[in-house]
This record gives C-alpha cells, sequence and structure tokens, in this order.
C-alpha cells in the first residue's frame, strides 16, 4: 500500500538521496587514500566525490578544516533535500536536525552559563542544528531567560518540558542536560515514526525502529561504561536511558545497577549482538577497554554496526529512512577520511586502517 | 658547577627527544578523540574546566651556592571536572586523550625545570666567567704594578740607608783617625815634656791649672 501514493510527494526525495548513496566512498577509494602521502594526495583522491567544495582549500590544509569542508557538502546537499520534502517527509527530516539542535543549545547554555559572549559560539554551532530562533539565544543574558523567553520557542522546548527546569541548567552538569535532551529527543522521534499515520505500518516505521532501537542501546551502554569513575549516582544514570530499544526494561535496569564492566557485558547479553560485541572487544579483561586484538574498541564496533545496518536501510523503498542512513553513512565517511587525513598528517601510519567502510 | 652542565644538557637532551614521542602519542590520540566523538569538543572542555587537575610546585635547589627553581609536577586526583564529557560516545577516547596529555605535560614540566636551570646557571657561568677574566686582566695586573713600586720604593730607601750608614761609618773612621792623631801627638809632646823635665828635675808640680785663676776655661764646644 505504501507503495502506492508515497513517490507523488517523497520520491523525489527518496531519488536524491539514492543518487547521493552512490558518490560514498567505496573500499577502493579508501584504500586509495590510505596509500596517499600527503593531505594534498587525499585532497586529489577525494576530489571526484567532493569536487568544487575543496576547491577553495588552501595547500596542504588542516584536517579539520578537510572534515569543515566535507561537512559543508553533507549540509548542502541535506538542506536540498529538505527544500524539496513535503508533508510527513519534511516532518520526518525536521526530526534529524534535532540532534544537532540539542548538541548546539548545549555550546550555548555553556557559553551563557559562564558568560562568554555568545556570539562567537554560533559560528561554532553545527549548520544542521541550526534554527531561526538560534540567535535569539545570545540575547539571554541568564538561565532563567534563556528557558523562559527562548528554549520555550524553540522545536526543542517539549524535550525540556517535563524533565528540566531552569533550576536544573544552573546545576546540572550540561553533559546530563544535553543526553537527556537527547534521551527525550529519541524517544519522540521513536513515537513519531511509530504512531504517525503516515508511517505507521510502512518499512519506514519497521527500519527506523531498528535504528532508533539500536541507537537508545548504544547510548545507554556508553553512558553506563563512561559513567565509572564519576560523581554520576545511579539515579541520574537511569534517567538518561532512552526507554525504548532492545535493552529496555530487563536491560536498562541491568546496567542502571552496574558497577563495572562485567555487569555491563552481563546486561547486554540479552542480546546476541551486543553480546558478540563485548565478546569480541574483551571487555572482561577489566584494563583492555580500549581496544580489542585487532585494535577496535566498542565503539568501533557499534559504529560498524551502525553502518551496516544503515546500509541494509538501502534496500528499503517507499521510505524517508534512506535519508536518515545516507545520513550516518555520510557522518561515518567523514570521521573516515579525517582519521585517514590524520593519520597521514602525524606519520602514525600504522593504524591508518582502522576506519570504518560498507561498501 | 661545571661539571652540572654538560650533565643538564644531556638530560635536556632526552627530555626533549622523550616530549618528541610523548606529544605525537598525545596529538594522536586526540585524533581518536575527534574520530569517536565526530566533532569538535574543544570548546566544551574549555568551558567545563574550572579547575587544575595537573599542578606544578616549583622547589628551590642549592648547586654550589646558585639557587636553581625545581619543579614538580603532581595531579590532585580529587578534580574531575569535565569526567562526564561524551558520556554519550567517546568518552573513553577523551579520558584516555587526557591521560596521554597529563603525561606530556608531565614532560613539558620536566624539560621546564631543566631549561630553567641551564638558563640559570649559565648566567652565573657566565658571572664567574667575567669576573674570572676582570681579576686576570685588571685586578691582578694592576696590583702587581703596586707591588713593582712598593718594592722600588723600598729599595731607594734602602740603598739611601745604606748610603747614609757609608757616609757615618766615613766620617766616624775619619774622626777616629785624627782623635788618634791628637793623642798621639799628646803623647809625643808629654815625652818630649818628661824629656825635658829628667833634664831639668827641679820643676815644680806640673802646672795644674789654677782653676781659680785668671785665666778662663777654654770654651766647650759639643
Amino acid at each position: 500500500m505504501e507503495g502506492l501514493f508515497f513517490n507523488v510527494n517523497s520520491g523525489y526525495v527518496e531519488g536524491i538521496v539514492r543518487g547521493y548513496r552512490n558518490s560514498l566512498l567505496t573500499g577502493q577509494h579508501y584504500n586509495n587514500l590510505t596509500q596517499c602521502e600527503t593531505i594534498d594526495d587525499v585532497k586529489l583522491q577525494l576530489a571526484p566525490a567532493y569536487g568544487d567544495f575543496l576547491a577553495a582549500l588552501p595547500p596542504n590544509p588542516s584536517t579539520s578544516a578537510l572534515a569543515g569542508k566535507m561537512t559543508d557538502k553533507l549540509v548542502a546537499e541535506f538542506r536540498y533535500v529538505l527544500t524539496q520534502a513535503t508533508g510527513s517527509t519534511a516532518r520526518f527530516l525536521e526530526y534529524l536536525t534535532y540532534g544537532y539542535m540539542i548538541d548546539n543549545i548545549a555550546l550555548l547554555i555553556t557559553g551563557t552559563l559562564h558568560e562568554r559572549d555568545t556570539r562567537e559560539l554560533l559560528e561554532r554551532c553545527h549548520p544542521l542544528g541550526w534554527f531561526e530562533t538560534l540567535p535569539v539565544l545570545c540575547v539571554a543574558t541568564n538561565i532563567e531567560e534563556l528557558y523562559n523567553s527562548v528554549l520555550i520557542e524553540t522545536p526543542l522546548a517539549g524535550y525540556f518540558k517535563g524533565s528540566l527546569s531552569h533550576q536544573d541548567l544552573d546545576e546540572l552538569n550540561i553533559e546530563i542536560v544535553r543526553n537527556t535532551l537527547y534521551k527525550n529527543y529519541l524517544e519522540d522521534f521513536y513515537q513519531f515514526v511509530n504512531t504517525h499515520p503516515d508511517f505507521k505500518g510502512t518499512p519506514t516505521q519497521e527500519v527506523m525502529s531498528e535504528l532508533l532501537e539500536f541507537e537508545a542501546d548504544r547510548r545507554a551502554i556508553n553512558i553506563t561504561l563512561n559513567s565509572f569513575g564519576t560523581e554520576l549516582s545511579k539515579q541520574e544514570r537511569r534517567k538518561l536511558y532512552p526507554e525504548f530499544g532492545k535493552l529496555y526494561p530487563e536491560g536498562s535496569l541491568m546496567l542502571s545497577r552496574a558497577d563495572d564492566l562485567e555487569s555491563v557485558s552481563l546486561a547486554v547479553s540479552i542480546s546476541a549482538d551486543y553480546k558478540a560485541f563485548f565478546d569480541a572487544v574483551g571487555l572482561t579483561q577489566g584494563a583492555g577497554f580500549g581496544g580489542g586484538a585487532d585494535g577496535k574498541s566498542l565503539e568501533d564496533m557499534f559504529y560498524q554496526k551502525e553502518m551496516e545496518m544503515s546500509k541494509v536501510v538501502f534496500t528499503r523503498q517507499f521510505t524517508p529512512a534512506v535519508v536518515y542512513a545516507w545520513m550516518r553513512l555520510k557522518e561515518q565517511e567523514i570521521r573516515n577520511v579525517t582519521w585517514i587525513a590524520e593519520c597521514i598528517a602525524q606519520h602514525q601510519k600504522e593504524r591508518i586502517g582502522n576506519f570504518i567502510s560498507v561498501f | 658547577m661545571s661539571g652540572a652542565v654538560p650533565e643538564i644538557t644531556r638530560r635536556i637532551d632526552e627530555a626533549k627527544q622523550k616530549m618528541g614521542r610523548v606529544m605525537q602519542i598525545a596529538a594522536f590520540s586526540l585524533a581518536e578523540v575527534s574520530y569517536a566523538v565526530g566533532g569538535d569538543i574543544g570548546y566544551q572542555i574549555q568551558e567545563s574546566a574550572k579547575q587544575a587537575r595537573f599542578r606544578v610546585r616549583a622547589k628551590q635547589d642549592n648547586v654550589s651556592g646558585v639557587l636553581l627553581p625545581h619543579f614538580e609536577s603532581y595531579t590532585e586526583e580529587g578534580i574531575n571536572d569535565f569526567g562526564l564529557t561524551g558520556l554519550g560516545k567517546g568518552g573513553q577516547q577523551v579520558q584516555r586523550s587526557r591521560e596521554t596529555y597529563a603525561r606530556a605535560v608531565e614532560t613539558l614540566v620536566e624539560l621546564a625545570s631543566l631549561q630553567t636551570a641551564f638558563v640559570i646557571l649559565d648566567e652565573v657561568i657566565k658571572v664567574v666567567n667575567r669576573r674570572v677574566n676582570a681579576i686576570e686582566h685588571v685586578i691582578i695586573p694592576r696590583t702587581e704594578n703596586t707591588i713593582k713600586y712598593i718594592m722600588s720604593e723600598l729599595d731607594e730607601v734602602d740603598r739611601e740607608e745604606f748610603y747614609r750608614l757609608k757616609k757615618v761609618s766615613n766620617k766616624k773612621q775619619r774622626d777616629i783617625a785624627a782623635a788618634d792623631a791628637e793623642m798621639e801627638a799628646r803623647r809625643a809632646a808629654a815625652q818630649e815634656k818628661e824629656g825635658q823635665k829628667a833634664l831639668e828635675p827641679e820643676k815644680e808640680a806640673p802646672d795644674a791649672p789654677d782653676v781659680l785663676g785668671e785665666q778662663e776655661d777654654a770654651d766647650v764646644i759639643f
């Protein structure tokens, strides 16, 4: 059924994104990139895929400049897709930008808390997380004002409501604010793809549920692992876990009680996938956090899994989920290229193969 | 002190090479962070850092009278300002990178104390060298001149003294000779008178001078 009318409104968007997907770098490209001796060579190798965007770079640019230009291309393409989208697809795409908005707001709140000139912060904001009222955040001088007059107007107001008040913004560590927002965002997004009449019972619901559940689980596991040895209490930690996903509720409960790596790996053993990750990186060895035998860390494993899932999304049709998948793939590509460029710039070739390529 | 300098230069060399290695590892760990987090977290970390976790204490060492500052680094374990950074993703990398950079800063501190010591010692050695030169080329010759002058003066005085003594002894000899001659003459005159008395024996007791007489005493000349 969903195929019947999907293309009337969103066929173009999907087509465009499928075109973008074909321009993603393949294993062959990465092979060529790893052979490069200088950043200029990297730039040359990227020229077919990135073309004009890299042309403005000076000779031998810094890796961050390179990454910046690559992000610019992603942003430009995404904006184009966004302007083409209508109706529920447009809403779906807007949801994609909320994650970046959360980062931007966290950045601005940090700036406001330390009474910095928030104007200079605007330059640091991620362009995808830009929304009309973002510059207005700069006007606010204190947190209460920020919350009452500015955040209320943003698309994220709903995420603040109920879980964060302006008192919290003062005291809480900004990381907790950010993760609370992100949790609410993920839950809202999950709710959206599962209940919206245009998406319910379509491939979008299936695909996005899977992806978002994975994202939720990944966050829960990461938050647990990263909170060891910090002042984050178990109750607070539990509040940061998204309330869906494969691990919810039993796994989340076990995670919230976990004290060490072993209890975490016990908690995630509900899901065969995550268990396999933990086994692979050998987290039970205690200190072996950083990586297993092949130098892959748990984060790498998660990225790898995410990329594989994103790749599979393209086998489905009639769904805007391909945009989500494409953005994830593109971001990973930018990270990969940055990593390779970094390795080349620092002459650390032995770990240059530590990137994730799925095509 | 000059024994300390080669030792310090050797250690500076070692520390610099170590710094090169450590900084490379540190920069690479930063690359790992940016790979894992997928964005720039620099600003966030700058803002959330409130207290220094890594601190430096300065002490003073005494190397043959020269006070050398010596820096000691230590970590304040209780302070963990951005422990939550990268909570969602990349936290491990952030912490690892922090440890690597802490090691890098440790090396820098070590290098700093060595270099300061080196600079100060260098300065001190220069000052000492200047002093040595000044003493060698100015003060010693000047003192030597003075000594020479005093010696020559003393010689002069000696010579004068000698000459004077010679003069005095000459004069004394002359006086003695004159006195001798007079005595001789007197004795000869007395003998002559004796001879005359023997010739005219009834000569009244020799003319004991009539002290109370009219003739005056001869003036005594000193």
